[in-house]
C-alpha cells in the first residue's frame, strides 16, 4: 500500500566522507532508501554507524560528498542556503536529542519560533502555539521556560515545535535519547499520534531497538551501509501497540517481531531494575 | 522574519545581558558626547568670532597706523613706537598694490562736545571717506538716520559718546546721560597746542546720527565720525581762529592722515597685501592677523577634544565588536537551531546588525542628552578656563558669550553617526554569525 504512495524522500547513493587529519572516514557508504507519504521511517543501528550522520544530511545540515537527496521532488543539496531555510520552514520539522530549545524563551515562545520565521501574525502563530501545546499536555506549562520543566516536558515542547507549523516531514534524532522509559512512551506515542492524524511522514534515528516498534519501515545500518530494510504491517502494529496501551499502560517490551522480542525484553528488564536501583 | 518579531528579538536579547550592555553602551555615550562637545565647541568659537568681527569691522580691511607699536620677531610688542609718514603719495601708491580694492585716508583728532546744557564731553573725532563706511563695520543706529554716500556733512556719534558727558563744575565726573533729541550739542577741536587769544567759534551739529552702543567697547563707541571732506572743512575753518603761525602748522596737519584703511577685495589676498605693504617700509594691522592666532588656539582646541572624540568613538567601536562576538559565542547554540528551524540567514545577519545598532543608537541619544547638559555647564561656568585658552584677547569675555553652541542638526547627526559605528562594529559578528555551522553549533553547549 505505501510502495504505491507518494515518494516523498529519496536517498540516492549518498555517500559522506570525513576527514580526520590524514585519515578518511567513510560514515556514510553508498546508501539509497525510498521514504513514502504517511511512513514512520525508523534508522536503527549502534551509535558511530552513521545513522544520524544519515538524518543530517536527509535534513540538509551537513553536506553530501557524492550522491543525491531528493525531497518533494527538490534536490536540496542543490538549494541556495536561503532557499533551503525557505524550504525547511515549509516542509520540515525537527525533534532532537538535547530538545535544544532557547532557553531565554518560554516553551509558548519557543513553539512560536519557526512561525517567526515563517512570517504568521503574531496573533495566529500564539494560536496555533497555545493549540500545539495543549495537545502534547502542556497547557499549564506555556509560561515556563525550558530549565523550569523536566526533560520529558522539555521534549513535548520540542515536539510541539517540530509539528507547529504543520511540516509534511519531521526529523527526528534519538528524541528519547535523554529520556526514561516511562516517559519515551509518552513521548513516542505522541510523536506517532500527531503524525498519523495529520498524515505526516516520520524520520527517526535511534539505538533502541524496541523504539522500531512504533515505525512502519525499520532500516537497519551498520558501518555506513544499509544492513536490511524491514517493512512491517502497519496495521497490525497499530492492533498491538492499542492493546498493549489498553492493558499494560507501565513499562512493558511490546513484541512486534519474534526475532527480536526477545532481546527488547531483556533490554527493557535491565532498565527497570537500573531504575529502581 | 517580520521587522516587528526582528525588533523585538533584539531588544530581548540586549537586556538579557543588562550589564554587559550597559557597559558597552557607556562607551558609546562617551564618545558621542566628546564628539557633540567638540562639535559644539568649534561653533560656538565661529559663531563668537563672527559676531567679534562684525562689531570690530571688516575682516577685508588693512590698517596703516601713523603711530605704531613696534614688535619683535616674536610679534611680541617691545614698547618702542614707530610714527610712520602717511601721506598723499602713500596713498596713490597703495591704491597701485595688487587685490587692493579701495584706499581710505582717515584723520583723527580730539574734539570737545559741549551741549546747551553746559555738559561737555572729550571725543575722538575721525574723519573718513564715507564711500567705505560699509567696511567699517559700525552698528546700527539708535537715533537718526546712517548717512548716504550724499550726505558728506552728516556726523555720526558713537554709541557710548551720548553717555558719557559731565559737568565741569562737578569734581567727581558723574556722567550725565544726553538726549540728542531735547538738547543741542556743539562741537570744536581741542586747541591745547595752540595758544589762542579769543575764544574758539563752536560749531552746532545740525545733522547728525547716533549709534547703538556695543558691546565689544571698540574704538567708534566713544568717537564722531565725519567724511573726510567735510573734516577739512570744519579742520579749515577752526585753524582760521588760531594765531597766524599756529594756523600754519595746523593747516600742515592735513598733509598727513592719522591712519590709512587699504580694503582688500578677497579675505584670502589679505596676507599677501600686507606682505607688499610691508616690503614698502610701513607697518599695517588687519582684523584677519589678529584673528589668526586665536583661530589657531580655537582649532587647537577642537582638533584636540576631536582626538579624543574619535579615539573614543573608536575604543566604543571596538567594544561593541567585542560584545557582539561575545553575544556570539555564547549564543551559538540557539543560532544553530534557529537556522534548522528554517531561518533566513539573512534574518540571523539583520539580527546581529540590529542589536549592534541599538547599542550605538541608544549611546548616541543618551550621549546628545548629556551633552546638552554639559553644553549648558560650560557657557553658564566656563568663561574663566575659555580666557584663559584665548589669553591675550579679552574679546572672549562678556556675559552672554556662547562658547558651546548645539544646533538642531548636531544632535541628529551625531545619534546617525553613533548608530552607523554600532553596525559597522557589529557587521563582522554577524557576518560571523551567519557562517556557524548549524551542526556544530548545536553540538555546543549553552
Amino acid at each position: 500500500m505505501e510502495q504505491n504512495g507518494e515518494k516523498v524522500i529519496e536517498v540516492k547513493n549518498v555517500k559522506k566522507v570525513y576527514r580526520m587529519g590524514r585519515e578518511r572516514i567513510l560514515a556514510v557508504d553508498d546508501v539509497s532508501f525510498e521514504i513514502y507519504k504517511g511512513e514512520f521511517c525508523c534508522l536503527l543501528g549502534t551509535s558511530g554507524s552513521g545513522k544520524s550522520t544519515l538524518l543530517n544530511l536527509m535534513a540538509g545540515i551537513e553536506k553530501l560528498s557524492t550522491g543525491q537527496i531528493i525531497i518533494k521532488g527538490k534536490n536540496i543539496h542543490k538549494m541556495s542556503e536561503k532557499g533551503l531555510a525557505k524550504f525547511r520552514q515549509r516542509y520540515l520539522g525537527f525533534v532532537f536529542q538535547s530538545y535544544n530549545l532557547i532557553n531565554s524563551m518560554t516553551a509558548l515562545e519557543n513553539v512560536e519560533l519557526p512561525l517567526v520565521f515563517k512570517k504568521v501574525r503574531p496573533r495566529s502563530r500564539e494560536k496555533m502555539a497555545r493549540e500545539m501545546l495543549t495537545s502534547v499536555g502542556l497547557g499549564k506549562r506555556m509560561r515556563h521556560r525550558p530549565k523550569e520543566m523536566s526533560g520529558g516536558q522539555q521534549q513535548r515542547v520540542g515536539i510541539a515545535r517540530a509539528f507547529v507549523a504543520k511540516p509534511e516531514i519531521v526529523f527526528a534524532d534519538e528524541p528519547t535519547g535523554n529520556l526514561d522509559t516511562r516517559t519515551t512512551k509518552e513521548v513516542m506515542n505522541i510523536i506517532k499520534d500527531i503524525a498519523k492524524k495529520n498524515n505526516q511522514t516520520i524520520v527517526m534515528v535511534t539505538h533502541d531497538r524496541s523504539l522500531a516498534q512504533y515505525a512502519d519501515k525499520i532500516i537497519h545500518i551498520l558501518d555506513g551501509k544499509i544492513q536490511e530494510v524491514e517493512v512491517v504491517d502497519r496495521e497490525e502494529i497499530c492492533e498491538v501497540n492499542a492493546a498493549e496501551a489498553a492493558q499494560q499502560p507501565e513499562v512493558k517490551a511490546v513484541t512486534v517481531e519474534e526475532a527480536i522480542s526477545k532481546l527488547n525484553q531483556e533490554q527493557e528488564n535491565i532498565k527497570e531494575q537500573v531504575e529502581i536501583l | 522574519m517580520r521587522i516587528s518579531d526582528l525588533v523585538k528579538m533584539g531588544l530581548k536579547n540586549l537586556s538579557r545581558r543588562k550589564a554587559r550592555t550597559a557597559l558597552t553602551v557607556i562607551g558609546v555615550i562617551i564618545g558621542t558626547i566628546s564628539i557633540v562637545v567638540m562639535i559644539s565647541i568649534g561653533l560656538g568659537m565661529n559663531q563668537s568670532f563672527n559676531k567679534f568681527v562684525m562689531e570690530l569691522g571688516s575682516l577685508t580691511m588693512v590698517t596703516i597706523e601713523q603711530n605704531t607699536w613696534v614688535q619683535d620677531d616674536d610679534d611680541e610688542y617691545s614698547g618702542k613706537v614707530v610714527v610712520q609718514k602717511l601721506d598723499d603719495n602713500l596713498v596713490e601708491t597703495l591704491k597701485q598694490v595688487k587685490h587692493v580694492k579701495a584706499v581710505s585716508p582717515i584723520w583723527q583728532a580730539q574734539a570737545e562736545l559741549q551741549t546747551s546744557g553746559k555738559a561737555e564731553n572729550n571725543v575722538q573725532i575721525i574723519a573718513v571717506d564715507f564711500d567705505y563706511l560699509d567696511d567699517l563695520g559700525l552698528a546700527d543706529v539708535s537715533y537718526g538716520t546712517m548717512p548716504t554716500a550724499d550726505e558728506k556733512n552728516k556726523i555720526i556719534i558713537g554709541g557710548r559718546v551720548m553717555e558719557q558727558f559731565y559737568k565741569p563744575s562737578n569734581w567727581n565726573y558723574t556722567p550725565i546721560e544726553v538726549d540728542p533729541a531735547k538738547e543741542k550739542i556743539f562741537m570744536t577741536f581741542q586747541n591745547w597746542e595752540y595758544s589762542t587769544e579769543k575764544e574758539m567759534k563752536k560749531q552746532l551739529l545740525k545733522d547728525f546720527c547716533v549709534l547703538e552702543a556695543t558691546a565689544s567697547y571698540t574704538n567708534y563707541d566713544w568717537s564722531i565720525i565725519v567724511d573726510v571732506s567735510y573734516y577739512k572743512e570744519l579742520y579749515t575753518k577752526w585753524s582760521k581762529n588760531l594765531k597766524l603761525t599756529d594756523q600754519k602748522s595746523a593747516m600742515k596737519k592735513l598733509k598727513e592722515y592719522s591712519s590709512i584703511q587699504v580694503i582688500v577685495d578677497n579675505v584670502k589676498n589679505v596676507k599677501d597685501v600686507q606682505k607688499k605693504i610691508d616690503e614698502l617700509g610701513v607697518k599695517s594691522t588687519s582684523l584677519s592677523s589678529t584673528l589668526e592666532p586665536m583661530k589657531e588656539t580655537s582649532n587647537m582646541l577642537q582638533m584636540v577634544l576631536g582626538g579624543v572624540g574619535a579615539v573614543a568613538m573608536i575604543v566604543s567601536a571596538i567594544s561593541i565588536a567585542n560584545t557582539m562576538i561575545m553575544s556570539i559565542y555564547e549564543r551559538t547554540k540557539e543560532i544553530g537551531v534557529m537556522k534548522v528551524l528554517g531561518c533566513v540567514i539573512t534574518d540571523i545577519k539583520k539580527l546581529f546588525l540590529f542589536e549592534a545598532g541599538s547599542i550605538g543608537a541608544i549611546g548616541g541619544i543618551i550621549g546628545v542628552l548629556i551633552s546638552y547638559f554639559l553644553s549648558y555647564l560650560i557657557n553658564r561656568f566656563g568663561g574663566p578656563v575659555f580666557a584663559g585658552l584665548m589669553s591675550g584677547s579679552g574679546m572672549l569675555g562678556g556675559e552672554d558669550a556662547t562658547y558651546s553652541l548645539i544646533p538642531f542638526w548636531l544632535p541628529v547627526l551625531a545619534v546617525a553617526f553613533a548608530f552607523f559605528v554600532g553596525v559597522f562594529s557589529g557587521y563582522y559578528p554577524a557576518r560571523r554569525a551567519t557562517k556557524i555551522s548549524a551542526i556544530e553549533a548545536m553540538k555546543s553547549e549553552g
